[in-house]
């Protein structure tokens, strides 16, 4: 093996640096979508229409059921045909939110049906209404399980980032692999790569415990 | 003097600052039935699990026929034992657990013969012989392919007590055997002991807070407590009129509390 | 049983669109797909087979007595979890060559996919070992039982029962990410849409396709789990 140390620092790690913000953006904004898509799509899921609960069930499965590259890539070619023309990062952010907002959705239910029977009746008993109901009892009763469910999920997207390289999206990976090609040497830029992502998996696991510890504080007690 | 069949010798357990066992020492004769009875707690159990080599000793020697167990003698000294010596001397003790460990993912026969076959190297169809005299023997010979879920607890006891026989030990320890059972299974098991100290000359070690069987079956009973054989002796002696102050309480609690 | 259901009705649409593909002028690209389908699958049978491979192994390894084995076991599973499956994968085709061990795209797809969820399922095995309660093995040393048969025979089957629920979804989620093995040059289903998209443009059709067939897989493997886990526990459900 040869490791070219010069290359490493004068190439290697510089461009790759470059990109982390990308990575870092994709990783935030797919997050927040995911919240939000999943909290509409736990909703739909939990109607008492069956109507809209069956589809929706049906919907969130079979997002879960296929693989989130394929789903990128029918994005990537569907919405230019459709007219809606986003940059390949836009496109990435959306595929990734959608995805993961089934996984949420998911979550969001298991934490309410958590939520013992008994809170719902009570809440009946004291006359109160639906949405006092959420706000107040069924929805800081659900939290626990969710909270630490979604970071494991923030930890998950930024593992799913590299896949946004297969639509050119300047990210991590698509700079290794670009970095590589360019000088025909892999072996740095691959593994760098490698550590890069070691890093900031660390850092991001740490984030997410710091953000739970903050969490559970405020409203977990 | 005949030598003992187990001799525990100054044997000491600790679990962190918590001293289980403090020096003990008791010999048992072959075909000896000796029954350790005290309070909850007080390390029973314990006295079993490390002559069984469940658990590490942190101090003294434990004795099978004059062998030490734990050890092993290298020139003059005593060495750590080897694997194969803890092995060849473990071949000789069977034990029967409070709730009864029988392996749930095989029939009452498959238990009975899954160590015979593999660890005493029985070809299979002696193996099944034997465990099927043994499963007639407690009392269970129509039930040898019925899993331990579809057993009532007395009969899973009874098939792990054919169980360890169908290893062939010389010795046998009982921890509690009949606490985890309903009221009314309680009598079949002891009835099983009870023919196994009356027609066999295995040496056997019973731990069990049953005062009648005790009285009936021991030929020695012994105290235990705050980590000491506090006082041992004949049935009758011990559990009529214990001498030791901490004894006395205990048995008053005990056959209060019936 | 849903399981079932679902994986019925997913078998019944995806042979509806094979009909429709095969009797419409979309039949043009069905045969680069079914191609593709062909090396997705051999990529996610012999990864499967890695993954558990490397998995029994490693959560084995684990819960070993011996320090350097359950070092060596943890360094292969946090290693192989905290840098990304993609990465694994360029490392074991562009990289390897530089030190002299040059892989075929399909053992370095395989290598990178088995050993990545091999490290998951790693975890879920030590987890099923260790939930097997102590008393099992204690009655398995009290009858002379020496350790490894006392792994393999005692204690395995029964974390086997625990395992296969949380082994059934990490085997979906393999099948799903076998999707990335064209960065190795390989060119399974996913890989033939683009290439087929890029020359017929039949977005809808080509993708839905290629969609509906990896959710037969994900139910299939799904409904065989269930299979798997009532045979496991026949005899644990009765009595008690
Ligand atoms: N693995 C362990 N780690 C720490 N402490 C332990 C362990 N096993 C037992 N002990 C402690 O050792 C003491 C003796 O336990 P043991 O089970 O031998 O008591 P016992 O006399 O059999 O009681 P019982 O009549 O309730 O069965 C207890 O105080 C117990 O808490
Ligand atoms: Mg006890």
């Amino acid at each position: 093996m040869n490791w070219d140390w010069q290359f490493t620092f004068e190439v290697v790690v510089p461009r790759l640096l470059a990109v982390v913000p990308v990575t870092i953006q994709a990783t935030v904004l797919s997050f927040l979508l995911a919240l939000v898509l999943g909290l509409a799509l736990m909703l739909l899921r939990i109607s008492p229409l069956r109507v809209i609960s069956i589809p929706a069930g049906e919907i969130i499965e079979f997002i879960r059921g296929t693989p989130l590259l394929v789903q990128l890539f029918f994005l990537f070619f569907l919405l230019p045909e459709i007219g809606i023309v986003l940059p390949p990062l836009t496109t990435g952010i959306v595929g990734l939110g959608i995805y993961n907002a089934a996984l949420c959705a998911e979550v969001y239910r298991a934490g309410i049906l958590n939520v013992p029977a008994g809170q719902w009746e009570a809440a009946k008993a004291l006359n109160l209404s639906a949405c006092r109901t959420y706000r107040d009892i069924i929805i800081p009763q659900s939290l626990p399980p969710i909270v630490p469910a979604l970071g494991n999920y923030f930890i998950g997207i930024f593992k799913e980032t590299p896949l946004l390289s297969f639509l050119a999206v300047a990210e991590l990976m698509h700079a290794s692999k670009l970095i590589g090609s360019e000088y025909y040497r892999f072996t740095e830029a691959v593994t760098v790569a490698g550590v890069f992502f070691l890093v900031m998996s660390l850092a991001a696991a740490a984030l997410v415990r710091f953000a739970e510890g903050r969490i559970r504080g405020r409203i977990l007690h | 003097m005949t030598q003992p069949k187990i001799k525990f010798d100054r044997v000491t357990k600790r679990y962190g600052p918590l001293t289980v066992l403090n020096q003990i020492c008791l010999d048992i004769d072959p075909g000896e039935l000796v029954t350790i009875i005290g309070p909850s707690g007080s390390g029973k159990t314990t006295v079993l699990r490390v002559l069984m080599t469940l658990e590490s000793i942190d101090d003294g020697v434990i004795y099978i026929d004059g062998e030490p167990f734990n050890k092993m003698r290298a020139g003059g000294a005593l060495a750590p034992a080897s694997n194969a010596h803890i092995r060849r001397l473990r071949a000789r003790i069977g034990m029967v657990f409070q709730n009864f460990n029988l392996f749930p993912h095989m029939s009452a026969l498959d238990n009975c013969i899954e160590a015979p076959i593999h660890s005493l190297g029985l070809a299979r169809g002696e193996a099944v012989n034997r465990a099927d005299e043994l499963l007639d023997m407690v009392g269970l010979a129509g039930l040898r392919s019925r899993y331990p879920s579809q057993l009532s607890g007395g009969q899973q006891q009874r098939v792990a007590i054919a169980r360890a026989l169908a290893m062939q030990p010389e010795i046998l320890l009982f921890d509690e055997p009949t606490s985890a059972l309903d009221p009314e299974m309680v009598g079949e098991v002891l009835q099983v002991i009870r023919d196994l100290a009356s027609a066999h000359s295995y040496t056997m070690l019973l731990v069990t807070h049953q005062m009648g069987f005790a009285r009936e079956v021991s030929d020695r009973v012994c105290f235990f407590d705050a980590g000491q054989f506090v006082e041992q002796g004949p049935p009758q002696e011990l559990l009529g009129s214990p001498k030791n102050e901490r004894a006395r309480q205990f048995l008053s609690k005990v056959l209060e509390a019936r | 049983m849903t399981g079932r259901l679902m994986a019925i009705a997913a078998l019944i649409a995806f042979l509806l669109g094979i009909v429709v593909a095969t009797f419409s002028e979309t039949r043009i690209f069905m045969p680069a797909l079914l191609r593709g389908a062909a090396v997705t699958l051999q990529v996610a049978g012999l990864s499967f087979l890695l993954m558990v491979a490397a998995a029994l192994t490693a959560g084995a390894a684990k819960t070993s007595p011996f320090p350097p084995v359950r070092w060596m076991a943890g360094a292969y599973i946090e290693i192989f979890r905290g840098t990304s499956l993609l990465v694994q994968l360029f490392w074991f085709y562009f990289v390897m060559p530089e030190f002299g061990v040059t892989l075929p795209a399909m053992a370095a797809g395989v290598l990178g996919i088995g050993l990545n969820f091999g490290a998951y399922g790693a975890e879920i095995v030590r987890g099923a070992i260790q939930s097997v309660p102590k008393g099992q093995r204690e009655a398995a040393t009290a009858l002379n039982i020496k350790p490894l048969h006392r792994l393999v025979r005692i204690v395995m089957p029964q974390a086997m029962i625990i395992m296969v629920p949380p082994m059934g979804n990490l085997t979906i989620e393999m099948v799903k990410a076998t999707s990335v093995v064209s960065a190795v040059t390989l060119v399974d289903i996913t890989y033939a849409s683009v290439q087929q998209n890029q020359i017929h443009y039949r977005t809808v059709e080509i993708f839905m396709v290629t969609l509906v067939l990896y959710y037969c897989l994900s139910q299939l493997i799904r409904f065989s789990m269930g299979v798997l886990e009532a045979r496991a526990t026949r005899h644990l459900c009765t009595g008690h």
